[in-house]
Formats: C-alpha cells, structure tokens, sequence
C-alpha cells in the first residue's frame, strides 16, 4: 500500500491538476460522435431532425465531416488496417455499403444493437446498413411539352425525342440497372449484351450526359430536355421549387435508389453510432425526412400525411419495384463504369 | 603572403557556411515535399488494383501498358494536348498586344488597367467557371441573345469551344503580367534608336521587341501550357461528361473506381508528358535569345 506521506507535494499538485481532465477526456470521448456525411440541405436536415431533438438531449455531441460520397469510401478502405478510423458513421449508398460490407470493414447490425432496425421495410433489410432512405428512379418529363408521357424506357428511342433525353452521368450504375431491366427482366444484368444495346441506342438518340443531378432539373426548366430518369423524390423536390416536371413509372419496373448509414469496424465510438442510427430510424426524423427531400422512409411506423403523402402516393397499378443484388452488381461497378466511359460519354 | 590569404579563404568558406545555412532548411522541405509524394505516386502506380484490398502491393507495369495499348486513353491524352496547345497559343495571341501596350504605357491609367487584369485572379476559378455556364447555358445570356437575333440558340456548353474559352479566361492573366514584366526590362531607347534609323512600326516589333521578349513570352506559355494541361474544373464543368481531358479522368478512376494504381499512373504520365512537351518547346526557341 502506498503511503501517502511518501507522495511529494509536487507530485501530489500534479496529479490534482489532472483530475479534472481525466474524466472529462474520457466523457468527451465516450459521448462525441463523427458522422461522415453529404453536405447541402442532406447535413442540415440530419442536424436539424436527427442530432438536435434526439441525441443533444442524451448527451451525446456530433460533428459532421462533410464530403462527397467518393473519398469516404476511399477513406475508408485505406483506413481499414488502422485499429481506430476517425469516423463512427459513415452515409453511403446501398450499393457502396455493400462494397465496403463485402470487404469485410463494416460492423453487422441489428435491432439488438439499433432496436429501429426492427421498424424497417422488410424488401430494405441489410446485414451492413441501415436504410435511412429510398426512392424510385422514375422516368421524368416536361407535362408543357410532353402530353403523351413515356411509359416504358424503350419509348425514349423515339426520333422525337432526340436530343431531349437527359441522365446524370454520376449514376451510370443506375440508368444500366433501368436498361437491364427493360432489356432482359432482370435488374442485375447491367453487363448483358441487350442492356448495352439499349443503353447505346439511347445514346445514338442524343441522350445528354448532365454532370450532376441538379443540372437535370436546369435542363428541364430551361427546355434544353424534355425527358430523363430521376429519383421519384427529385420531382417532388424539383415540384416544389417550381420546375414544371412529372413522373411516370415505368412499366416493366422501377429500380429503388436506397441510401442509408453504417458503421465501421474500427469506428472509434461503436455504441454512440449505433445510438445515432437509431435516432437516424425514429418515425419524427424519417418523416422530416420525406417533407423536405421527398424520399420515402424506410421503416413501417412513419406514416406519410398531407401534400407530401399526396406527392409520394404511387399512381394505381403500380407495383413492380427492384432492389439491386448488391452482391451481384457491386463487384460489376469498375467494369460498368470503364464501359460505360468508353461507349456512353465517349460515344 | 600565404597568412595575407588565410583570412580571405576563411572569409570565403564562412559565406559558403552561411549560404548552405540560408538555403539548405528551404530546399530540404522543397525537396522533401515534392519528392517524397512523388516517389509514393510511383510506387502506388506499380501497384495492382483490386476492388475488396484497393490495392495488391507488388511490382507490375499493367497500368503503364494499360494506358498506352488502349486507342481510348491515347485519345484523352491527345485531346488533353490539343486543348492545352490551342488555349497557349492564343493567350500568346491575346496577352502579347495586351501586354505590350501596357508595358509602355505611360497613362495615369496604368494602374487601373493592371488592376482590371489581376481582378480575375481574386475570384476562383470554379467561381468563374459557373459564370461562364450561366453565359453558356441553354437559355443563358448567349443562347438567349442569338436566338433573338435569328430565332435559332447557339449551344456553346458542353464543347471544346467552352473549355478553351474558360482556359483562356483563367491563364490570359498570368500570360499578360507574365510577358508585361519582361518587355518592362526592354530598354526603349533600343526602340527609338531602331525608329530612328527607319524601321516601320512592325518590323521595329519582329526585329527589336520580340526577340528581347522571347525569353518572357517563352516563360508565360510554358506557365499557360502547364495550367492547361492540368485543367480539371473547367473541362469538368463546361466539357461536360463527354469531353474527356486527362485531369477529370484521373480524379474518376481515382474517386469513382477507386482504382488508385492506375490514377497514379494517369497523374505520372500527364506530370512526364508536360515536362517532355515543355521541355521541347524550350527547343523552338533559338538558342541566342534563350534566357
């Protein structure tokens, strides 16, 4: 046993200086959480639904390391060998969560860890992520300039469409997953002989290649396109802000878009993200959620009311919906990207 | 006589001691700095690419051989050239007169119109660049103008007509300032003394100005070839998708794919093709007015 009266008073004042930090080092880091996120209204939405009402009032403090969808992956692979990351959670697209889950770097989920998850849409349940969010990629058009819309993919090769079909080149994977499922039934064969003859014979149709999702609805508004493939939860977007668009589901079927959060497995603070997640699946959250950005919420206890219920209600008849096999398609992104670089842009 | 030299040789070797002092911190952190990063792009480079690992180490020239056996990224490179040679050549077009004038002017306007050319400089290029979309745009200021003029628009987004356009913007600043300080250097009076003897405007310039200027010029088309070269948000955003330059397609293989051995390879070939190209046009110029 050490004697106290063996402890110099130098000592002692040292080690009473620190005790205070002691604690509150290990709180801060106990209760800080690193959401790596998309930034624009996405982030401000998280603060202002998820991190603000739920998890300020647990006590539990979150940053948002803001950034394109791209490095976070890449981040996250090269961080994968280090036994602590710098990020809790990460947003990522279904089809990337399930890269990196395939890769072995993400922490399995379930409700024992995020009792929400026991609320999610049975067609959205994943092992990696949790779905925050979905939406289908719908066909879209002008209704002043297009009075007979298009109900099939097939019906954009139509002469006069030429020159008035527009795609966002970021989701390439996506108008393939559409062509794949106009030309053979099956969502998941993006690399099949008939889905790149589509997706040519689009192209030889003047199909305009848009760097970014919202210079879509710029090239909507300002007429240069009458027609293109969207996320359902754009035209609602795009609806409010006064851009003439529709949409029209298409009959052999639409692709769902599925963006949701997960946790790596060198995640500094687990039990914080897990928390986060959970607060992520709450029925007040996903509804915000679905009022300002216009995605569907992921889980069964979030009924949708008012305009946006009226907005997001799908037209009669319409029941065909596909989630990707991301076990499927995943390993498939390089190559369909690299012909996707060659035939469609290069084109 | 030999103790009248021993202090002057200890003189000599502290200068030297203080020199290497001045300059060895700088140039240890230059060296450092660039090398170093550039020695890893190498070694990432050599490196295999695989979608679950992001990278096999091992020592493999397949990126290398990938790049230069496929008609595709020959064509990127190529178009990259074309675009950076076109966007010099007329910034030399346009910043030479430019330049020029404002070097010998004497008016109380000077400083005004050096500060109209640096203003652009203030604001960043990708800021700019959104201007030139809202120019270029369908339905933008151009469009609108021409289709009001002959009810026909003029689609100029999303050519290389925009990226030269938006390159030349972006380097015509450098090219002047670059080319206005070295014909500042130009004694005058070699200009009035070649007046004097007769010499018409024009061939006072090709025989006199230009070759004293050549070295400057030379200095700012390289500093414009090189900026060109590795151009990434103007072809982005005013090329669009289909316009393919070295720069984007390396930020795609390396963030889209995540295929960092072969963007690596990209980024040494664009880095050696514009050392090589830069390092020929040194050639074009006669050895006499080299600087």
């Amino acid at each position: 046993m050490t004697d106290l009266r063996s402890i110099s008073r130098r000592a002692m004042l040292a080690g009473a200086s620190a005790l205070p930090f002691a604690p509150g080092l290990a709180r801060a880091e106990e209760q800080q959480v690193v959401i790596a996120t998309w930034g624009g209204d996405y982030a401000n939405l998280l603060r202002d639904n998820v991190e603000v009402p739920v998890l300020t009032p647990q006590g539990i403090k979150v940053v948002q390391d803001i950034g394109d969808e791209d490095p976070r992956v890449a981040k996250a692979l090269a961080q994968r060998r280090l036994p602590r990351g710098t990020d809790d959670v990460l947003c990522l697209q279904a089809v990337r969560a399930h890269e990196l889950g395939d890769a072995g770097l993400l922490e399995p989920l379930d409700a024992t860890k995020v009792p929400n998850l026991a609320h999610v849409l049975p067609d959205l349940r994943n092992t990696f992520y949790a779905p925050h969010i979905f939406s289908q990629q719908v066909l879209v058009y002008n209704p002043n300039t297009v009075k007979n819309p298009p109900k099939r993919l097939t019906d954009l090769l139509d002469p006069k469409y030429k020159g008035k079909v527009g795609v966002g080149d970021i989701n390439y994977m996506y108008v393939m997953m559409a062509c794949a499922l106009a030309a053979t039934g099956d969502v998941n064969k993006v690399e099949a002989p008939a889905t790149r003859e589509l997706a040519m014979k689009l192209n030889a149709n003047g199909l305009r290649l848009y760097p970014s999702t919202d210079s879509i609805g710029a090239g909507l508004k300002s007429g240069e396109i009458d027609v293109g493939l969207m996320w359902k939860a754009r035209v609602v977007m795009w609806q409010n802000a006064g851009i003439p668009v529709a949409a029209s589901f298409q009959e052999e079927g639409t692709v769902l878009y599925i963006s949701g959060m997960v946790v790596p497995k060198n995640a500094p603070n687990k039990a914080g993200a897990y928390r986060y997640l959970n607060a992520m699946l709450e029925r007040g959250s996903q509804s915000r959620f679905a009022e300002r950005m216009g995605y569907q919420p992921t889980v069964d206890n979030s009924p949708l009311e008012g305009k946006v219920a009226e907005q997001l209600s799908l037209p009669a008849g319409v029941s065909k919906f596909f989630t990707p096999d991301y076990g499927i398609t995943g390993p498939l992104q390089s190559s369909v990207s690299e012909w996707w670089k060659k035939n469609i842009q290069h084109g | 006589m030999v103790e009248e030299e021993h202090p002057a040789r200890l003189k000599s070797v502290s200068k030297r001691t203080a020199a290497t002092g001045f300059l060895g911190p700088a140039t240890l952190v230059v060296t450092v700095m660039l090398a170093a990063p550039l020695l890893l792009l190498l070694r990432f480079s050599l490196n295999r690419f695989d979608i679950k690992e992001l990278m096999i180490e091992t020592v493999t020239a397949e990126n290398y051989l990938r790049f230069f056996t496929d008609p595709f990224y020959l064509g990127v490179l190529r178009t990259t050239v074309l675009v950076a040679v076109t966007s010099t050549v007329l910034c030399l077009l346009f910043g030479l007169p430019l330049a020029y004038r404002l070097a010998r002017s004497q008016s109380r306007w000077k400083s005004l119109c050096m500060l109209a050319i640096v203003l652009p400089l203030f604001v960043g290029s990708t800021v700019r660049m959104v201007g030139w979309m809202i120019l270029f745009a369908h339905g933008g200021m151009l469009d609108s103008a021409v289709r009001w003029v002959n009810g026909v628009g003029l689609e100029v987004m999303y050519t290389p007509f925009a990226v030269v356009a938006g390159i030349v913007s972006i380097n015509l600043p450098y090219v002047v300032l670059t080319i206005q300080s070295a014909i500042e250097t130009i004694d005058i009076r070699i200009e009035e003394a070649a007046q004097s003897l007769g010499a018409p405007p024009g061939r006072q310039f090709w025989l006199v100005v230009w070759p004293l200027a050549l070295p400057g010029t030379a200095i700012a088309g390289i500093l414009c070839f090189i900026l060109a070269m590795n151009a990434y948000a103007t072809p982005y955003l005013l090329g669009g998708p289909r316009f393919q330059m070295m720069a984007p397609l390396l930020y795609w293989e390396f963030s889209t794919n995540n295929n960092w051995p072969f963007a690596s390879a990209l980024a040494l070939i664009l880095m050696s093709t514009t050392l090589v190209l830069t390092a020929c046009s040194n050639l074009l110029i006669p050895r006499r007015y080299r600087a």
